[in-house]
């Protein structure tokens, strides 16, 4: 691709953003930027100039009078996120507050109090059981005896009762009983040190709260639209996240219609996390689809051919949360990865990771945000860095030597003051060396060739950050399409620009960048509500609810049929929905009749629509009806973990087990440990030595050891008197070790800097390839060699994947175990999975595969047989 | 009560803005022109401290309107532009810079400079640093309109001058011109920034009265000053003057030398392979194959079949003198673990082959020599161009065959 013979003018100074900024509602209206000669015209009488935006662009038209929905809602109910209202504090007091801008005041007592209300067993467990003779509930008064060691409860509550009557009164003063009371047990009472949970709990509530503000993990968007191949039938496939946490991979074939719908059932995948992104392209012919979880990255390879299936070919897992993954248009199975620590990979199918850059810091500025952002440029050798302060090209080959600053935030690109990155993404399909970088204000085209001064720069005016963009190439000489998206308020916006104005057909050369037409707003998910059917009141506000989650990734193509132009425009919600809408092209026309507008679309949906909008409303219905399973009280039954046999009490222990009873009391009372269950024959794999047991039996093991000794007594008197102070400090370890592996999103800068990470991916894998069942996708590893330490040859057998599936957060959170139950069942699950040889047997639900049934839990069984203990990350 | 009345008035504000923002993203332009005459209405009490004021929105919001809604009635909208002009002193500027570029698009050259001339009489106390970039940049394109006047007198006297007829009013008138555009132009491109059309303008001037010095002495600027950006146009300008001058060979190489450092893929990158081909020196053609290998490097030279022949004629003479193999093995050695992917698989030597045959032939050489006979593109390639009997895939496929031990000296 040449370069402009010409570049429109402009001022260039280096150095930070000069002119301060805000979000301006309408800054992208009535401006030309600047205008050029156009053209070889000296041979007119007069010259002529083009204008950096403002000239005419396609229209382009909605074909419905709202997006229509795609798919039909699967059954299970979404829960929306927390809303603002439900963790925020609400009181006349606090709202006067606020008007003085002390910004937002998390609720903290509420939750603190809801955690005490439900969760009384991890909240007071322990000691609320040794004392429960010592409180009192009843009414009547306490007699002699009694009343020395014992509390009446119903004063205090009662206490506690005009507390709240009164709160928000400046002249609240705390009851003496109730100050007596916290004062007395405050530092005993509470199974979880009251001060760490509450720090940690409002940890939480921030990180929430964060979230709720900008939620950046979405970046790039779960949607990928793969274009039916040339020539072939004008089916495409859709791959799309699903369930209720998000967590199957669905790839559905869509025939593009008038009304695009589905076709056939969709291969699915069931992962081991919420899906965050899901990327695409297409190399010689073969759609390589990229898929980022929290904690895991997976590629997926559909070949050309219309309804072949896709094949997994690699996870990788990472200790840090992944912050983007994209798929190199230029090269087949290479992807690049960045991690939340600032680590930027280069990620081969065949060569594996290649680490590019580690650098916990910002790149041109100080900014606290741990999102980084990768992707390829125009030489397949040389990727591009983001951070939110701007973005860096390196060349794969020599990382360290070779690299150029492409974009910053700061005067070079004329930027505002706290303007930050949002989203790059390289235009390769319509112009080999051309970028968009979006920021919460303004959208800039680069060129890599003038690396720094954006060839196009335009102000969105969008209410939140665009998070999502797509773009559609257009032909030589016609207008190249971007659909840009936000999140929070589902906002579309269609830009058009174009590359070359003389065309090349003219004998002109390329010219600069121009943004032509005017931006289109695009109909949102949400805008539907209004063309469904009525619906009873409280049916109405959920569905309004569920229109109007977030959006979650955007696609779109552009479909030719003869003279007819089209582009459809795909939407996923958070809630997992995905709605569509058709634009038509309208060949140029004199400029319209002054008297009327443009939107001239027809205010009511066509028949089809409606009909779709009912079918859809159906099927929701069907959903909802269903018992939605959190609703019932968390229980967990051994009859779904265990089979019957498992269960059954034998008739009388067999001789084998007298003998083991036996063996197993003389080696606890020897202080050693079973090794090896004789007879051999029985058992020909060796248990893994496991590294827990050099630094001490886990807890459990503990109490069975003691319980098994008969002085259990002793060992609660031990670990109820285990003082709080090493309580806490292992909590605290703890936590810190969980807040590192999270990566903060709320610590200052300085903070940030100063924290060291561990090497990701460390723990991806020690074992050779040779572990590798054939089926499974193989695991890298970042070095190839197994850590020192660690025996030689692991020869466990590989786990099967339900069980790791069953100890995902996710997968047991559908089946309804509370958050807190989560981990001691996985402790539970995880002692015993090392313990017996066989697999337990799967439970009913888990058959959830529909398609593959080699596939299944892909992701997590990859990682499986390499980890110590079958616990997750998270 | 009035603080409710402020609260209100400011929230109907906002409201209205949103209207309007929301009628002008789906082009309802009359709806918004309505909503705009009642956001009028905001000017009598600005109290606003936002960065964008009523009055600018007003501007913004006018001007979209008028581009599409007034079927382009020039009269009206410059009447509207006059009273934006009054509402902010601090955006006077910018309003008539905006203004002047409209006029510019729709071919109203004189009325744009007469804008322009008002405009930079302009003065109001003291000006901020954006105004006087703004006042810069209105004096630049005065500055381009009078070389365009002067580019037209140019004309005419040059096809009279062919007539025998030489009018001393329109050289003078010429001159003059020269003279208000020499120096507005020579100002702006001063100031660090990308003035493409002004440094041409300029030198294109100074070229033809002869100050070729002076033209050099800008175009250096232009291209080596380092507190401009590092625009491949700056270099492309330089070397098209050197051309222009008859510059010997060197100059032309070592401008094209710092062209292909900053941007290797650059168009021009062919004609520097040529020169360097051309060379008697050793170095010179070892950095032509570098430069060849480099733009193929990129994926807009993917299908560029001019290049791939410039590579091919160069591997095959390598190959054919069996002298500096070693020159193509250090190519190769950086780019062996991903050209055969990115350029010589199946998947491409069965669309080159349908789209573009002469390309096929030429990268199945380089793949043949590279990578050997057994290599996908080249198998395919020339099987394909056997079974329909063409000659020279015959001929390709001999030479090959004859030439594979180099392809394991190369990857060896």
């Amino acid at each position: 691709m040449e370069f402009p013979a010409a570049l429109f003018p402009s001022f260039f100074t280096a150095g930070p953003p000069r002119e301060e900024g805000g979000p301006a509602p309408v800054a992208g209206w009535g401006e030309h930027g600047q205008v050029l000669e156009a053209g070889p015209g000296r041979r007119q009488a007069q010259p002529a100039f083009v204008p950096r935006r403002g000239a005419p662009g396609e229209r382009w038209e909605a074909a419905e009078a709202a997006a229509v929905p795609v798919l039909l809602p699967r059954a299970g109910c979404w829960i929306p996120s927390p809303a603002p209202q439900d963790i925020l504090y609400r009181s006349g007091l606090c709202r006067k507050l606020q008007a003085g801008k002390c910004g937002a005041t998390l609720d903290f007592a509420k939750q603190l109090g809801h955690f005490f209300v439900d969760h009384p067993e991890d909240a007071f467990g322990s000691l609320g059981r040794l004392l429960h003779k010592n409180f009192y509930l009843g009414n009547a008064k306490l007699k002699r005896p009694a009343r020395n060691s014992t509390i009446r409860m119903t004063a205090l509550v009662e206490d506690i009762d005009r507390l709240e009557a009164r709160r928000g009164c400046p002249r609240q003063h705390l009851a003496s009983r109730l100050r007596w009371f916290s004062h007395l047990c405050r530092d005993w009472l509470f199974e979880v040190p009251l001060g760490l949970l509450a720090d940690c709990l409002h940890e939480e509530l921030a990180q929430h709260w964060s979230s709720l503000l900008f939620d950046d993990s979405l970046t790039g968007g779960a949607l990928a639209w793969l274009p039916p191949q040339d020539g072939g039938t004008p089916v495409g496939r859709l791959v799309h996240p699903g369930g209720q946490a998000m967590n199957h991979l669905y790839f559905q074939d869509v025939v593009l219609e008038e009304l695009p719908h589905t076709q056939g059932l969709p291969a699915q995948f069931e992962l081991s996390g919420c899906i965050r992104q899901v990327a695409a392209a297409r190399v010689d012919g073969q759609d390589f689809v990229g898929v980022r979880s929290d904690y895991h990255c997976g590629v997926w390879r559909v070949p050309g051919k219309t309804g072949a299936a896709p094949t997994p070919l690699q996870v990788i897992r990472t200790d840090v949360p992944a912050s983007c993954l994209t798929v190199s248009p230029h090269l087949p199975g290479e992807l690049s990865v960045c991690t939340q620590s600032g680590t930027v990979y280069l990620w081969s199918v065949e060569t594996g990771l290649q680490q590019l850059r580690h650098d916990p810091q910002t790149m041109f500025f100080r900014d606290h945000s741990p999102w980084r952002w990768s992707d390829f440029t125009a030489h397949p050798r040389v990727l591009s860095c983001a951070d939110r302060t701007g973005l860096q090209c390196l060349d794969a080959r020599a990382p360290k030597r070779c690299h150029f600053d492409l974009f910053k935030v700061g005067e070079e690109a004329g930027c505002q003051q706290g303007e930050r990155v949002v989203l790059p993404m390289y235009l390769g399909r319509a112009h080999p060396s051309q970028y968009l970088v979006t920021t919460q204000f303004s959208m800039y085209v680069l060129d890599e060739r003038l690396p720094l001064v954006p060839v196009l720069k335009w102000a969105h005016m969008m209410k939140a950050p665009p998070l999502f963009a797509h773009l559609m190439p257009g032909k030589p000489g016609r207008n190249h399409k971007v659909v840009l998206g936000a999140s929070r308020t589902q906002e579309l916006l269609l830009l058009q620009y174009r590359d070359s104005f003389w065309g090349v057909s003219s004998g002109g050369s390329q010219s600069a960048c121009q943004l032509a037409g005017t931006p289109q707003k695009l109909h949102s998910i949400a805008g539907s509500l209004q063309h469904l059917p009525t619906q009873l009141p409280h049916r109405h506000h959920l569905l309004q609810q569920r229109l109007s989650a977030p959006a979650a990734g955007l696609a779109a193509t552009l479909q030719e049929n003869g003279p007819h132009k089209s582009m459809l425009i795909f939407q996923l919600s958070e809630a997992g929905d995905v709605f569509c809408q058709r634009l038509f092209h309208k060949a140029t026309q004199p400029p319209a009749p002054p008297s009327r507008d443009e939107a001239t679309t027809a205010p009511v949906p066509s028949p089809a629509a409606v009909l779709r909008y009912r079918r859809w409303l159906r099927a929701l219905s069907r959903a909802w009806k269903e018992p939605p399973q959190h609703t019932w009280p968390p229980s967990l039954s051994q009859r779904r973990l265990f089979t019957r046999r498992d269960l059954e009490e034998p008739a009388g222990p067999s001789s084998l087990q007298k003998q083991m009873r036996q063996r197993l009391r003389q080696t606890m009372q020897e202080g050693g440990r079973v090794q090896r269950w004789e007879p051999l024959a029985l058992q020909p794999p060796p248990l893994p030595q496991t590294l827990e047991l050099a630094g001490g039996p886990d807890p459990l093991s503990n109490r069975l050891t003691a319980a098994w000794a008969g002085d259990w007594d002793q060992w609660w008197e031990e670990r109820t008197s285990f003082s709080v102070a090493q309580r806490q400090r292992a909590l605290r370890e703890r936590r810190r070790r969980q807040k590192r592996a999270r990566g903060r999103r709320s610590l200052p800068a300085s903070f940030t800097s100063s924290l060291t990470y561990q090497s990701e991916l460390s723990e991806l894998s020690d074992a050779g390839p040779s572990l590798l069942s054939p089926g499974r996708p193989p695991v890298l590893s970042q070095e190839g060699s197994p850590p020192a330490g660690s025996p030689p040859v692991r020869s466990h057998p590989p786990s099967p994947a339900p069980d790791e599936a069953l100890l995902s957060s996710q997968s047991l959170r559908c089946r309804g175990i509370p958050k807190e139950r989560r981990k001691t069942l996985r402790d539970y699950l995880s002692v015993w999975a090392e313990g017996p040889p066989e697999p337990p047997e799967l439970p009913g639900s888990q058959a959830s595969q529909l398609c593959f049934p080699s596939s299944q839990s892909q992701l997590s069984s990859a990682s499986q047989p390499l980890r110590k203990r079958p616990r997750m990350g998270f | 009560s009035s603080n409710e009345h402020k609260l209100n008035f400011k929230k109907s504000k906002e409201a209205c803005l949103s209207y309007i923002q929301d009628a002008l993203l789906q082009k309802q332009w009359k709806r918004a022109a309505e909503f705009l005459t009642c956001y009028v209405e905001s000017l009598e009490k600005d109290y606003s401290r936002e960065h964008i004021g009523p009055s600018e929105m007003i501007w913004r919001i006018g001007t979209e309107i008028f581009w599409h809604h007034s079927q382009r009635r020039m009269k009206e909208f410059s009447c509207f532009m006059e009273q934006m002009k009054t509402l902010g002193v601090k955006r006077y500027l910018k309003v008539c810079l905006e203004h002047v570029f409209h006029l510019l698009y729709n071919g109203q050259i004189d009325e744009a400079y007469q804008n322009l001339s008002l405009a930079e009489s302009w003065r109001f106390g003291e000006q901020t640093a954006i105004q006087d970039k703004e006042i810069k940049l209105i004096q630049a394109y005065r500055g381009l309109l009078d070389y365009c006047s002067w580019s037209k007198q140019k004309k005419i006297l040059l096809e009279h001058g062919e007539d025998g007829f030489a009018d001393l009013t329109v050289e003078q008138e010429m001159h003059g011109y020269f003279r208000k555009a020499a120096v507005n132009l020579k100002e702006i491109i001063k100031i660090p920034g990308v003035w493409d059309v002004f440094v041409k303008c300029y030198v294109d001037l100074l070229e033809f009265y002869g100050e070729h010095n002076e033209a050099r002495q800008v175009l250096n600027d232009y291209a080596y000053n380092s507190k401009f950006p590092a625009n491949p146009n700056a270099h492309v300008y330089l070397y098209q003057f050197l051309k222009r001058q008859g510059e010997s060979k060197k100059s032309l190489i070592s401008a094209l030398k710092i062209l292909h450092d900053i941007v290797p893929s650059h168009e021009l990158m062919i004609d520097f392979n040529t020169m360097l081909q051309k060379s008697k020196k050793r170095k010179k053609r070892q950095l032509g194959l570098e430069v060849i290998f480099a733009a193929l490097d990129y994926a807009g030279w993917k299908e560029n079949a001019k290049a791939w022949s410039r590579l091919a004629r160069q591997v095959k003479q390598i190959v054919i003198s069996e002298k500096h193999l070693d020159w193509i093995k250090k190519e190769w050695n950086s780019r062996k673990d991903w050209w055969p992917d990115f350029h010589f698989s199946r998947y491409l030597a069965k669309r080159n082959w349908q789209e573009n045959k002469s390309l096929s032939y030429e990268k199945a050489l380089v793949a043949g020599i590279l990578l050997g006979k057994d290599c996908k593109y080249f198998k395919y390639v020339s099987h394909q161009g056997c079974k329909v009997r063409l000659k020279r895939f015959r001929m390709l496929k001999k030479f090959v065959t004859r030439h594979n031990p180099v392809y394991l000296r190369i990857s060896g």
